[in-house]
């Protein structure tokens, strides 16, 4: 879910006039596009986010080779994936000031739901760091976000080379059904653990008379995916119809 | 007189859909979609947008064709609004659960909580003052759609009913089953928080009640006038002076106050949501007023006095 909404509904990050991005179905607005000083900011953003997502790359490159097997990559890895997932938290805010036309609300379930994987499940449940499938969605979120931010960046330098629209928009058919195999496999793998330890559960009696288990709503969330991943999921397809094909008509992208 | 001749264009397809011909000068929107409505049966005018361009804004059912900026022959194009249903039977629906339901908890009905606990009451004495205070504060409001409010809209869309009931009918059931729970525990400061909650509850209630009557005081039954209201006699009104929206300013303090004398968190996050939902709209009629009335009072914010 997480791999797929990231690319699916942002407009986002200053991507040029909105056209470029995947949109939501808000329809064409005759936007001015953000002003030269927000401009400026979204291009260092989008160009140091497409370098940490690069830097957790190479991190997973080297740290394969160093080791000889892929299992257990998470560890070499995690402080970076930490820091620029979580700092996709401004993607939020961007929205909310207006100088990306994309929905707060849409996007701030993208974020939220990665910063979801990351934190409440990956960094809560320690013993889930050394499954495999965290190695799958974070391989996925990687190169997703890499061409994700790049697109961006290049959008609103008003230079998008062909092949990085047609990596954004085409990519994402292996990689987003990958990326959600991921995150079920360790959220699954992380149920006992929680169950257990009672993880971020409260239960009466207690003085605010309220009660939560975790437990029961990380099985609500994974059954959340079966609506929300086939939606998302041909939305981008979609789009990539869509915006592909105006490409082959030799539309100008401004 | 010289008769009108009225087409009705499909404003996405601009398909003619229907040709009106000898129509009065003075007929109304109103009466073009009853007569819309007769070739186009489905289309019943309540679900019927007339626009004089495609991607305008709609008309009103009191513009009077006459006054409009057409020629004799006017061209209207038609949106289809969708299902729509009564504002009163959406009220009506969303009100009334939470009422039932949370007297299904109050009771303690079978299947909710364990079987020992089946029809037995709660021990404390602020359970059943919560019972009552939810209570009454629904049956206000049921009371309040049936005799007090009058509607600008007649309906809404039809997916708005589906949507509003999940989220009153939801909550109500959350808060519901924490506060008649076998194992609620009662205010940490006792009855002292009760009162001054209660307190709290009922001032507001009043409050809110005030102005709903001083807003159906504002506007002659059947009319759709708009007015800048006014504080009256009622000291409850004089909230007017400060803020726009006071009925809001009015329902967030009962709820708070209810959060404060449960002292449960759902009840906390219900008025939370609540609270932000108000503001919006606050906010909106606070913008529509200031457009429409040249001469609004300059020290009113929208929902809390000098702040929001």
């Amino acid at each position: 879910m997480a791999a797929v909404a990231a690319t699916a509904a942002t407009k986002g990050n200053g991507g040029g006039s909105g056209r470029a991005g995947a949109g939501e179905g808000g329809g064409t607005r005759k936007r001015k596009g953000p002003g030269p000083v927000a401009t400026a900011y979204l291009v260092i953003y989008n160009v140091v986010m497409t370098a940490g997502w690069l830097v957790i790359a190479v991190g997973l490159v080297r740290a394969y080779l160093a080791k000889g097997s892929y299992h257990s990559l998470y560890y070499s890895i995690e402080k970076p994936l930490k820091f620029f997932q979580t700092g996709a938290l401004l993607e939020i805010l961007h929205c909310a000031i207006g100088i990306v036309p994309s929905s707060v609300v849409l996007t701030s379930f993208q974020v939220m739901s990665r910063v979801f994987l990351i934190w409440a499940v990956t960094h809560s449940v320690k013993e889930v760091q050394s499954e495999d499938s965290v190695l799958l969605f974070v391989i996925a979120w990687t190169i997703t976000e890499i061409i994700r931010y790049s697109f961006y960046t290049f959008s609103l330098l008003n230079h998008l080379p062909y092949i990085i629209k047609w990596a954004r928009y085409t990519l994402f058919i292996v990689l987003y059904p990958m990326g959600v195999t991921g995150e079920l496999l360790t959220i699954y793998a992380a149920l006992p653990f929680v169950r257990q330890a009672g993880l971020y559960s409260i239960s009466l009696p207690n003085k605010y008379n309220f009660s939560f288990d975790y437990y029961t709503f990380l099985i609500l969330v994974m059954i959340s995916y079966i609506p929300l991943f086939p939606q998302l999921y041909f939305h981008m397809i979609h789009q990539r119809r869509k915006i592909l094909s105006r490409t082959e008509e030799h539309k100008k992208f401004d | 007189m010289k008769h009108y001749e009225v087409e009705i264009l499909d404003a996405k397809t601009r398909e003619k859909l229907c040709f009106l011909d000898k129509v009065e000068p003075q007929a109304t929107i109103a009466e073009i979609k009853n007569l819309f409505t007769k070739t186009h049966p489905q289309w019943y005018p309540a679900r019927q947008s007339l626009r004089l361009d495609p991607k305008g804004k709609s008309l009103k059912d009191e513009d009077v064709l006459q006054k409009l900026p057409v020629g004799t022959t006017a061209t209207l194009f038609f949106r289809d609004l969708g299902a729509q249903i009564s504002w009163v039977t959406v009220f009506l629906t969303e009100y009334a659960g939470p009422l039932f339901i949370y007297l299904l908890f109050y009771f303690r009905v079978p299947f909710i909580y364990g079987h020992k606990y089946d029809f037995t009451s709660s021990r404390h004495t602020v359970v059943h003052l919560a019972c009552i205070c939810h209570s009454s504060h629904y049956v206000k409001r049921l009371l309040e759609t049936l005799f007090v409010h009058r509607f600008s809209h007649g309906t809404m869309p039809l997916r708005n009913i589906f949507k509003n009931c999940t989220y009153y009918w939801g909550f109500a059931a959350w808060m519901a089953y924490y506060i008649n729970h076998p194992l609620y525990t009662p205010p940490t400061y006792g009855a002292q928080q009760v009162k001054l909650a209660l307190t709290i509850f009922v001032i507001c209630q009043l409050g809110n009640f005030s102005i709903h009557m001083a807003l159906r005081d504002l506007r002659p039954a059947g009319s759709k006038t708009r007015k800048i209201p006014y504080p009256t006699k009622n000291p409850f009104t004089w909230l007017f002076l400060l803020v726009s929206c006071p009925n809001y300013t009015y329902e967030v303090g009962s709820w708070i106050g209810f959060a404060i004398m449960t002292q449960c968190v759902p009840v906390a996050l219900f008025s939370l949501v609540g609270f932000t939902q108000m503001t919006i709209w606050a906010k909106g009629k606070h913008r529509s007023y200031l457009k429409e009335f040249r001469d609004y009072p300059p020290l009113r914010m929208p929902i809390i006095p000098f702040l929001l």
